[in-house]
């Protein structure tokens, strides 16, 4: 099977892994997503108690920026701008999703856990591997909590935490931003097995005639294709700065996006506003698309395009450069 | 607010006045609805399905479930002739408010 890969010691029948989010809420998204023959799913973000808050969401949360009805699912400029925070049961069901998810499904399901201080980290980070989940992402980097986290003291705490309770794999998903290469030296250091590149940024939009910040009225988390070139220089320099994998996940729409993260270094993507507005069919096309791209390029498995991109990154000293000046001089003559 | 005119066809890009005091659910405007189909496909919550109305212009409608919907507003973008509208939803018992769809 060319799309199977080996990610974090799990063995993954493709690259296309379920983002943590509204795709990855309750079982029977797992099921479809399995159906759909994903690598995995990451489910939505459990948070600690301290921010039962965020269990709770305001109508409406989702509003599509720069959406075109009539193209509907087909438009690729769009924005999901976002306020759902955390999975909104309790702790108690969450533990129960991860069981009935795992009881049910052949993937790797890993839970995604949101808290503060790190004994808060390191609880519900035991509790999501006693529960059965292959591995543990660290939602470390939530674009509705930016700056609760001081990165010196609370970040590297929450990963060794945690990383220090469970055995299974911990990735750490980091916002976007130009810190992106540093904090992925430090999770390595402080024992992350994977890194998940990048949660959505924080934005905000505004309505016109009311002057007022649309939906509920704050700040939220905006991604889409658009955003994906910048995530994809993130997984770029990241790859060249650490020997653990990368997750990538930003803006996703086809199989040849894929492969653009997968050349860039990454070993497995995940995807989520695809499977919004495209459907659960998304995962089993983006899969096929796969598959054509690795027979038309003769590669015998998704593991062989893993970082060949970087190889033919130019240094900037490398860059060929001509001469940005017309032969006849600088136009220094002004023509009234 | 919304319309074809407006910088936000679609959702309305504020809430409906009544969403302090009541959770919204999203409900079809029979009337509006031309049964295209769009807007199960974007539900998440299988809160909205097709149902068969002979009697309707187009023979079907989207009908949304309030005791399912979570209020998203997905739907209201997926529909080409805004069709929907904020009805205030059904509240959870005493004690369950803050929890969602169970599973």
């Amino acid at each position: 099977m060319p799309l199977t890969l080996s990610f974090l010691g799990l063995r993954l029948r493709s690259p296309v892994m379920v983002a943590s989010g509204p795709a990855s809420h309750d079982v029977n998204q797992v099921r479809q997503a399995d159906e759909q023959h994903a690598g995995a799913v990451v489910l939505k973000t459990a948070c600690s108690d301290r921010f039962e808050e965020m269990r709770s969401w305001p109508r409406p949360r989702y509003k599509m920026l720069d959406w075109d009805r009539q193209i509907a699912g087909r438009s690729k400029t769009f924005s999901l701008y976002s306020y759902e925070q955390g999975y909104s049961g309790t702790l108690e069901d969450y533990w129960e999703f991860i069981r009935v998810s795992k009881q049910h499904t052949s993937m790797p399901i890993i839970g995604s856990i949101f808290a503060d201080v790190p004994g808060d980290w390191a609880r519900l980070a035991e509790k999501v591997q006693e529960n059965g989940a292959d591995a543990i992402e660290l939602d470390i980097s939530s674009p509705h909590r930016p700056g609760s986290l001081g990165f010196e003291t609370t970040f590297i705490a929450a990963v060794k935490a945690v990383v220090a309770s469970v055995t299974i794999p911990v990735l750490v998903k980091l916002a976007p931003g130009p810190d992106v290469p540093d904090q992925c030296v430090a999770a390595e250091q402080a024992g992350a097995s994977a890194l998940s590149l990048c949660n959505r940024l924080r934005g905000i939009d505004v309505d016109v005639e009311s002057e007022r910040p649309i939906l509920h009225g704050y700040y939220a988390g905006v991604g889409g294709p658009w955003a994906k070139y910048y995530t994809m220089r993130h997984v770029a320099e990241a790859a060249q700065r650490v020997s653990i994998p990368i997750s990538a996940t930003s803006g996703v729409m086809t199989g040849e996006d894929v492969v653009k993260y997968l050349l860039l270094g990454a070993s497995t993507v995940q995807i989520l506003s695809v499977i919004l507005v495209n459907g659960w069919e998304s995962i089993g096309r983006i899969n096929a698309e796969l598959l054509a791209i690795l027979e038309r390029k003769g590669a015998a498995s998704i593991e062989d395009l893993r970082g060949n991109a970087l190889r033919n990154l130019t240094p900037s000293e490398q860059i060929i450069r001509w001469s940005g000046e017309p032969l006849d001089g600088p136009r220094n003559v002004w023509k009234p | 607010m919304s319309g074809s005119h407006s910088k936000y066809p679609g959702l309305p890009p504020l809430p409906p006045p009544f969403a302090r005091e009541e959770p919204p659910v999203a409900k079809v405007i029979e009337e509006k609805c031309i049964g295209c189909d769009r807007c199960p496909p974007l539900c998440f919550f299988d809160s909205l399905f097709m149902e068969s109305r002979p009697a309707h212009p187009y023979g079907k409608i989207a009908v949304v479930v309030p005791e399912k919907c979570t209020g998203c507003g997905l739907c209201f973008e997926a529909c080409p002739v805004d069709a929907f509208l904020w009805v205030p939803g059904p509240r959870r018992p005493p004690g369950k408010e803050v929890a969602n769809e169970r599973h």
